[in-house]
């Protein structure tokens, strides 16, 4: 018997590079879930991390940076926080196209579940 | 919202597993909470009591500090502290707006509170209490403490 393969979908998944069990430390959600205003984790909820190494939602902690009180510190250390770089860099299952300030093919289940099956 | 999300996840772990000395005794809303503390030494001002705690939370807790006081009842009286007023407001820098940060939660401040207390050896009150509790009007919130004793 012969198959041809007419047409093929390729699903990917991606994850931020952070151990499983670790939590934001301001909304103690997971970094792979969302912050908690967000509906969408990924790239609509991104990470940031601190120059001090210490990461949170990026709407988190701007949040907290907001606020006059913070004085612009680290919740975690009380380092001045300053951001690496614009986001953390996701890593990639499947290719590595996923540079972290790209949205690409390979982002694209971000519909709430990371391991979405499109 | 931001408030309700985060207390949804300490309520869960304050109902699973607490550290000793620390119970929980009213968790009815997200605007206000009941916690017991116990210190856990023999320091003999505080042994044998048990100590209300109140926590009431803004909507934007945890990026604002809840307001946290002592509660007296009828079981549980105000601890003994050079600060803490007889009125059961607390000065510590980390439920002030200068030293609180989002990474506390209701755990933390109440081993805080703990500790605060088990260091003590002063049967004191802060100077100024027997005025502050007749007049002060504000809520602890919009007190400026000035923090000088980094001893307790």
């Amino acid at each position: 018997m012969k198959v041809t393969i007419l047409e093929w979908n390729a699903v990917a998944a991606w994850r931020w590079d952070m151990p499983d069990d670790d939590v934001c430390g301001i909304c103690r959600n997971p970094y792979d879930s969302t912050c908690s205003k967000c509906k969408f984790p990924g790239d609509e909820c991104p990470l940031l991390l601190g120059e001090c190494n210490h990461s949170f939602h990026m709407h988190c902690i701007y949040s907290w940076l907001r606020q006059e009180q913070s004085q612009e510190k680290c919740p975690m250390c009380r380092q001045p926080f300053r951001s690496v770089s614009q986001t953390a860099t996701g890593t990639n299952n499947q290719q590595n196209a996923a540079q972290g300030n790209n949205t690409t093919a390979a982002n694209t289940p971000a519909n709430g579940t990371q391991n979405g099956t499109a | 919202m931001f408030a309700s999300k985060r207390l949804s996840k300490e309520l869960l772990k304050l109902q699973d597993k607490l550290p000793p000395g620390i119970t929980l005794v009213k968790a009815d809303n997200f605007e206000e909470w009941q916690m017991d503390i116990r210190v856990m030494d023999d320091n003999p001002l505080y042994k044998d009591e048990v100590y209300r705690l109140k926590f009431s939370f803004s909507q934007s807790y945890p990026i604002e500090a809840p307001e946290v006081t002592f509660l007296r009842t009828p079981t549980t009286p105000i601890p003994w502290h050079p600060h803490v007023y007889s009125n059961g407001i607390i000065c510590l820098d980390l439920l002030d707006r200068q030293g609180w940060s989002p990474v506390h939660n209701v755990e933390s401040i109440c081993v805080s509170l703990q500790s605060m207390l088990t260091s003590n050896t002063k049967k004191e009150r802060p100077p100024g209490d027997e005025n502050f509790v007749r007049y002060n009007t504000q809520r602890p919130r919009d007190i400026s403490f000035v923090f000088h004793d980094n001893q307790v």
